[in-house]
Order: structure tokens, then sequence, then C-alpha cells
């Protein structure tokens, strides 16, 4: 079967809270998802993802916009006719049914014939591991195992599209890791285009292939985890996606090809078109740990930090520093060759300037 | 922007409500039984108490009001209910404490649940007989065991024991409830820090049942407030309490308004305790259960010579509960106990040959009635737990009252509101099948609602998602599930129908009568033995249906659901 691409046109969500009055969940959301892809939903509770999934399911009805799934405008149809396959965050098992009943269930509402439903059944029961728990109950089984029962079911009646809703939040770190692999195995090669909600900023990276960062009900940013992690455009998404410091800097002059700023004392060249400048020229300037370089060797350095904690991780070392009144942090792997630094040792930084990122703060209405 | 998007939302909402023309129909359709059968008596009720030729009036209250007798019957009522509330909820305690806390071993705990069981499931005055038996002119423990002359069974120390012995079940089951919903965890907290067994019980474990204390107070004043039966044998002409008055008034003196009149006063108690209960109690609960369990731990909070002693004192009382089943039953087949000790079978001849029809129509009410209150209950719990429509916070309360009501308010209502046009049922098998599916069914309601909830919401989503439409979710997802639901409606009702008669004794006639009222009768005519055995032949008959249902009821259990002895504790 062909894999379709899914369009969300402008979709917003809004409802009536309670306490908050109106509440707009979902705004102005623009999703273009490939032919095959598995794209994440990725932001903070509340951030709208859950919401957005929801509806491209078909068990909310958008306040404003239209959901496209390959030419088909789906907006106005009931979930049992979209021909997909949701996966819920508690796995939301049949109680009642055996493991089989489970599976079996999509089929039988399709009214297939009872061998065709034993073979297609028991064929996705093998693709997930659970031959031979045919006839358990789901409360018989572990988290995990649900879990694939859950994802079978989903899959076994040949959706056009896969929903994940926090499918690995209820299972334990390990189980996790070793499941999400599981999930992208079949995604791909079943090639049946994909939207996974989670919080879990790695298991966004690992699973996808592109992400979308919402916050506050929008889309910050789609791209494919190194382009969020290495060109985040906002500060929400560099915070979001892995740990970033933010130093105080000072924009100098205007050059042809970029500007030049101070950090902490030593100038930097960037090659990008300087940043709306403020009266004072100040701005923040972000750079991930692992950019900070730490040396031993002051001289060579653009200015000096002292440690205040080092914390071992196995195989890198994380170093808390303070300089010049900020604190910052770096990692180093702690490999042979590297050099190691004691807590109140003063020690020198190098920063790069293509590691050095301006970005924009994101402002809600 | 935000104008257009309430349009879509209320367009949305409107269409909602059109696309459900199904939900429509039966919401309405359980309105008007609710109005017929529930609001219409009541309101009858208020219409004789404040309205004289046609007028609106208050002479009627304030007449009966002024009569010495009734006056003193109220606050009997209020003295008796708040004793039976207290004496139940301290016993009651003490079993339940006992059962969760005291690491007894799991036969010890059986034998307590069936002591404990067995008022739950009998005819209200069976303990009554009982205490005549034991206690009476003639009794084996005052006048044979102890040789006392002239001690007076009658009166409000009698009728007190009888009352807290029979309710204090529904005060264990209660405490039990919360008590085991108290993670053990958070006392080995307060043990960690340093705290005595005592004062982690004063501290920690009491002050979190304390809303079950209250709760179980109130339900055992309720109780005792509808009790008509056991005063009726019990409190003699010394302490004369309202339903017994009301029952008098009416069937003694034929006094249709002055029965409804002090209905009214008793309701008044009636509807402060309904109110507290459910706007007050519920909101003050602390324990909730989260199907999250912390880590297993042992008990400490009893140490073993008090555990021993607790559980030497609640089978003691046990025995006595247990004593009295067994003294009912051989005083069923002597001929008669305290005088002649021979045995005989001819009790159980008058039960089976001149009772037969009471046995009869009693059998065919609790059938028909476990059926239609089994559904009721199941519709009307589905609708309220699941479906959001406008009067449906209405519908969950209304449908409550004449469960909270004394049986008294609800027979005296029925009798009235369908004596006259436009709905004569008086003297029917009917009014009394109403009179307990509306009654009764209530229990049915709230077993699915609490089902419900437990349903994850995307447990119906899972379904539609693959595929399913809103009737193949219905029949295959929902229904399956909330069948303990109806199991547990049918069952109530049929116990109900087999034991109740507070508001059944109005509404029986030659053509229809019940085995509980042939008990009374027989009473009253000092026929003990033949009394007996047919309270033997209630116990024996509920035994048997309610086992039944319970192993049904365990077929289709599922994690979480409510079993057969919670459901009968209130």
């Amino acid at each position: 079967m062909q894999a379709l691409r899914i369009y969300l046109e402008h979709i917003s969500k809004t409802f009536i809270h309670g306490v908050k009055g109106r509440v707009t969940a979902v705004d102005d959301v623009v999703l273009d998802v490939f032919p095959g892809e598995l794209l994440t939903l990725l932001g903070p509770s509340g951030c709208g993802k859950t919401t957005t999934l929801r509806m491209v399911a078909g068990f909310e009805n958008p306040s404003r916009g239209r959901i496209f799934f390959g030419a088909d405008d789906v907006t106005g149809l009931m979930v049992n006719q979209r021909n997909l396959g949701f996966v819920f965050q508690n796995y939301a098992l049949f109680p009642h049914l055996s493991i089989f009943e489970n599976v079996a269930y999509g089929l039988r509402v399709k009214k297939l014939p009872g061998p065709e439903i034993n073979r297609a059944a028991g064929e996705v029961l093998r693709l997930v591991g659970l031959e031979g728990y045919e006839q358990q109950f789901p409360n018989q089984l572990s988290g995990g195992e649900q879990q694939r029962v859950a994802l079978a079911r989903a899959i076994v009646i040949r959706p056009q599209v896969l929903l994940f809703d926090e499918p690995l939040s209820n299972l334990d770190a390990k189980l996790r890791v070793r499941t999400r692999g599981e999930i992208r195995r079949l995604q791909k090669n079943l090639t049946i285009t994909s939207i996974y909600v989670t919080h879990d900023q790695e298991e966004a990276m690992a699973i996808s292939d592109r992400i979308a960062v919402m916050n506050q009900g929008r889309i910050i940013q789609i791209g494919t985890a190194e382009e969020l992690y290495f060109r985040p455009r906002t500060q929400f998404v560099a915070k979001f996606i892995g740990k970033i410091n933010t130093l105080p800097g000072r924009v100098l002059e205007t050059v042809p090809d970029g500007f030049t700023l101070t950090v902490l004392g030593h100038s930097y060249r960037l090659s990008c078109p300087a940043p709306p400048k403020s009266a004072s020229g100040e701005t923040k300037v972000y750079v991930r740990p692992e950019m900070v370089q730490l040396t031993s060797e002051l001289s060579s350095a653009h200015f000096q930090a002292r440690i205040v904690e080092r914390t071992f991780l196995g195989e890198k070392a994380e170093y808390e520093l303070e300089a010049g009144g900020c604190s910052l942090w770096a990692t180093a792997p702690t490999s042979a060759q590297q050099e190691t630094f004691a807590v109140q040792q003063v020690v020198g930084v190098r920063l790069s300037a293509e590691h050095l990122l301006l970005l924009e703060e994101e402002v809600f209405a | 922007m935000s104008g257009n998007a309430a349009t879509a939302s209320l367009s949305a909402k409107h269409a909602g409500k059109l696309r459900d023309p199904a939900l429509f129909l039966s919401v309405a359709v359980i309105w008007v039984f609710l109005a017929v059968f529930i609001l219409f008596p009541l309101v009858k009720i208020l219409i004789l108490t404040f309205e004289k030729d046609g007028q609106p009036s208050l002479a009627a209250l304030l007449e009966i009001l002024s009569r010495k007798s009734h006056y003193t019957a109220f606050w009997n009522s209020l003295l008796l209910g708040g004793l039976v509330g207290v004496a139940g909820t301290v016993l009651g305690f003490f079993f339940a404490f006992t059962a969760v806390r005291a690491n007894l071993p799991k036969r010890w705990t059986a034998f307590l649940d069936l002591a404990i069981i067995l008022p739950l499931i009998s005819p209200p005055f069976t303990t009554a007989i009982a205490m005549i038996f034991s206690f009476g002119p003639r009794g084996l423990i005052t006048y044979e065991l102890l040789g006392m002359r002239g001690f007076n069974a009658y009166g409000l120390h009698t009728t007190l024991f009888a009352e807290t012995v029979t309710y204090f079940p529904i005060a264990y089951l209660t405490l039990k409830a919360i008590l085991a919903g108290i993670d053990p965890n958070v006392e080995d907290m307060a043990f960690s820090l340093g705290a005595s067994r005592w004062r982690v019980f004063r501290t920690v474990t009491l002050p979190l049942t304390v809303p079950g204390l209250a709760n179980s107070f109130l339900l055992l004043f309720a109780a005792s407030l509808a009790d008509f039966a056991t005063p009726l044998i019990l409190a003699g002409n010394s302490f004369p309490v309202l339903p017994t008055d009301a029952y008098l008034q009416i069937t003694g003196l034929f006094d249709l308004k002055g029965g409804a009149v002090l209905s009214f006063v008793l309701l008044v108690p009636a509807f402060v305790v309904f109110v507290l209960q459910r706007f007050w109690v519920s909101r003050k609960t602390y324990v909730t259960i989260t199907g999250k369990s912390g880590a297993q731990t042992e008990i400490k909070s009893v140490s073993p010579v008090v555990s021993r002693l607790l559980l030497a004192i609640c089978i003691l009382l046990s025995l006595l509960i247990v004593y009295f089943y067994v003294l009912l039953f051989y005083a069923s087949i002597v001929m008669a106990l305290g005088a002649n000790h021979n045995l005989t079978l001819k009790h159980y001849r008058v039960v089976f040959t001149e009772g037969v029809k009471a046995i009869q129509d009693t059998l065919l009410i609790a059938g028909v009635g476990m059926f239609l209150g089994g559904v009721y209950g199941v519709v009307v719990g589905y609708l309220v737990g699941k479906k959001r429509f406008v009067s449906r916070a209405a519908m969950e309360v209304v449908s409550m009252v004449n469960y909270s009501l004394p049986g008294t308010i609800v027979g005296i209502a029925y009798l009235i509101a369908f004596n006259s046009p436009p709905l004569v049922i008086t003297g029917t098998a009917a009014i009394i099948i109403a009179a307990y599916v509306f009654r009764y069914g209530a229990t049915g309601i709230r077993t699915t609602v609490a089902i419900l909830q437990q349903i994850d919401p995307s447990i119906e989503e899972a379904s539609h998602s693959l595929g399913a439409g809103t009737v193949t979710t219905f029949r295959r997802i929902t229904i399956p599930l909330i069948l303990p639901g109806l199991f547990a409606g049918l069952g109530v009702v049929f116990i109900r129908s087999m034991t109740a008669i507070s508001a059944t004794i109005f509404l029986v006639s030659i053509h229809w009568t019940l085995i509980t009222v042939r008990i009374l009768e027989k009473m009253t005519e000092l026929e003990l033995g033949v009394a007996a055995a047919f309270s033997v032949l209630v116990v024996a008959v509920v035994l048997a249906g309610t086992s039944g249902i319970g192993l049904t009821l365990r077929r289709f259990r599922q994690p979480g659901a409510p079993s057969m002895s919670s459901i009968l504790g209130g």
C-alpha cells in the first residue's frame, strides 16, 4: 500500500475552561507529514501536542482548519471512518477480551472471514513477539507486553496512518529504549505515515525522521534532530532540546558579512546577520556545554573560569563553572587523552565563533 | 477570530445534540418514569400536608405537632437514630479495624464476614424476634437461664440493641473500605518518626477515618429513622417512634392525611441526612482508591496482645449474632419455644399451606422487580455516568431520592399517589414492583456509575479507532464492562424484595401480599413459631439467591469491580 501524506491546514482548537475561560489549546498549526515519515510532536505538557494528535485521529474536532489524509479532506469524518491506528498512553486494552480477541477486534469489526482473522492476528502477534500469549488476558501481562499488544492491535488493521500518544511513558527506562527501537523498526518496515507525541526529547530524537517542537499551542520549529539541536531558531527550542548556556554578550560593530561581539571580555567575529541592535548593544549568547573547551593552559584561553562542581557521569564529566559573575556548564569526555580538572581549579575557556548562537525570544500574545 | 470560534463550537454542540436522537429519547423516557414514581408521590405528600379545603394551610401540620404523643415520637425517633448511629459506628469500627489491621488468619476473617452478612440479608425484624425469644416474658436467657421474673423486654434499651445488631454491618462495610484504603506505609512513616502504636492510631489512623465515621453515623441514623418493624415489635407503648406512629395512623385509624403529615415530619431529618451525606461527607474524604499500591508492608499498628483481644471480642459478638439465628431456626422446629421444646414441623406446614400465596407473590414480585430494577439501574447509571446532557446532575440526585428516604415515607407516598386517577395501581403487584425498582434500583445506578468511572475513556476511543461505530462499541465493549453493575442491581433488588417491609406494608392487598408482611402478622398474632419458620425460609432463599448472583458476578468480574458484600453496604 502506498504511504500517504498527512496535512494539517491551519487548524486551531479552542474550548471553554471552567476557571480560565476561553483557552486556545492549538493555535493555527500547519503541519506537513511526508508519506512514510515518522514525525514527532515534542513539547512540554499542555503545549497542545496531544490535542493536535487527537484532532488528527478524530477524537476532537478542530474549531477551525482542515485535515487531509492524502488528497482526502477527513475533517468531518468520524474516527472509525479514518482507517488509522492509535496507540494510547495507557494502552487502553479491552480488559474483558483475551489478547487474541483484542488484536482481532478491528478485523471482526471489518467482518473479515474467520480464517483470515486468525491468520492476520497470528502474524501480527508473531511480529511483536507475543506468540503463545493469545489466550491470556491483559491484566496477566507486564506493561511492556501490554504495550506490544496495543501496537499489534493498531497495525493489524493495516491503517493508512499510525498515531502514538506518549506510548512509552508508563514503561521503565530500559524497556522504553528497547520498545522505541521496536516501534521504529515496525513503522519503517510497514512504511506507515506516523505522528508520535512525546515530551521526552531523547525519545523524540531517537525515533523520529523529523520533530516539530510545540509550545503554547503553536509549532515553534520543525526539523531533523540535528537541525533542532545545532540550529535552534529560538531560545525555547534551544533549551527544550539538550542543555545550553546563556552568556551575556555585546554587539560591537557590523562588518560586511557579519558582525563582532564580545563575550566575557573576548571578542568573536560571527558570519551571520547581526541581531536588531538594542540601544546598549546587549544581547544573549547561547552555547552548548560540549562546545565549551576547557584547558589548563591559561595563556591560550579566551577567558578564565573557576570550577565550582564536577559531576562524573561515566563516559563524560560535567563541570559547573563560574566566570565573570555568571555560571556556565561544560561537558568533556572522560577518555584517556582528556585532561581532568579539580574543583576550585582555575581553568582557561575557549569558545569558537561558529558555535555561538543568537536566538529569537518567543513572544506570545 | 474569537467570534468565529464561538460560532464553530456552538454549532458543533448543536450538531452533537441532533446527532444522538437515541440519547434524547432515553433521557426523556427516564424522566417520565422519575417524575411519575419519585417526584409525583412526594409532591402528593406535600400537598396533603400543606392543604386544607383546597387552600394552602399549616393547620394539619400544627394539629399533628400539637399532639403530645406525636411530638414525643418525633424526639424518640431522633434519639433512637442518634444512639443507633453512635453504637453501630463504634461496633462497626471495632469489627472493621479488627478485620483490616489485626493480622487475622483467613478463616477468622471469613467467619466474621459470615456473621456480619446475616443481618444484612435477613428480614428486618429477625433480630427482634430472636430478642423476644431470649429476653421476653418467657425468654430463654432472662427467664430460663437467669430466672428473672418480670424483665421488661420492651422499650428503648431492647430496640436500640436490636437495631444496633441489625445495622452495624453497614458501618462495618463502610469503615472496612476506608481503613483498607489507608496505605499502611503512612502508618509506617509515623512509626519511623518515633510514634508509639497508640499515638499512630490516635494521630494518623483515626483522623483519616473520621469522614468514614461521619458517613457511617449518617447511614445508621437514616436506617434507624426508617426502621418501623423493630420498634413495632420491641418499642412497646412506652417508646413510640414516628414510622410506627405513621403506620398505626394509617392502618389503625385509616387516617391517610395524618399519616402523610407524620411522614412529612419524618422527611425533614431524613432530608437533612441526605444533604449532609451528599454535600458534606463526600467532600471530606481523604482516602481515594488510586489503584497504585505502595510497597507491601507488614501491618505493625496493633500489638499481638491487642490483636488477640480485638479478635476475642469480635468473635463473642459474632457468636451472639449466630446464636440469634440458631435460636430462630430452633424456634421454628419446636412446638413453642420456652414452653414446649418437642420437635415439630407444624410451623413449616403452616408456611407451606396458608403461606404459599405469600411465597408465590413474593417470588414473582422479586423476580420481576429484580429484572426491571437491574435494567433500570444500568440504563440510568450509564446515562448519568457516561453521557453529557442537560439535567444530568438533576437526574442523578432525583434517582437517589427514594433510596435515601425512609421506606415508610415512600410507602405512604405511593399509597396516596396511586390511589386515585390519573394512575390507579393500588392493590396491584405493579405498585409493589415500582416501589422496589425505584427504591433499590438506585444501587445498580451507583455501581454502574462507579464502574464507568473506572473505565478509561480511551478504551472506548480505542474501539472507535479500530473502525467500530457507536453501536458496536456499546455492544462489544461498554455492555460487557458494566455487566457487574447489572448483577449488583439484580442482587440488591432481589434481596430487598424478599426482606423489605417498611415501604411495602402500605402497598399489600388481599390480591398481592408478601412474606415479610405475613411474618409481621404472625408476630402480632403471637404465632412466633410460624413467624420464625417464615424468617428461616427468607434467609435460606436470600442466601441461595445471593450466592447464585455472587457466582455469576465472579464470572464476569473485572479487576476493580465491587464485590457483592460491598454493594450491600449502603
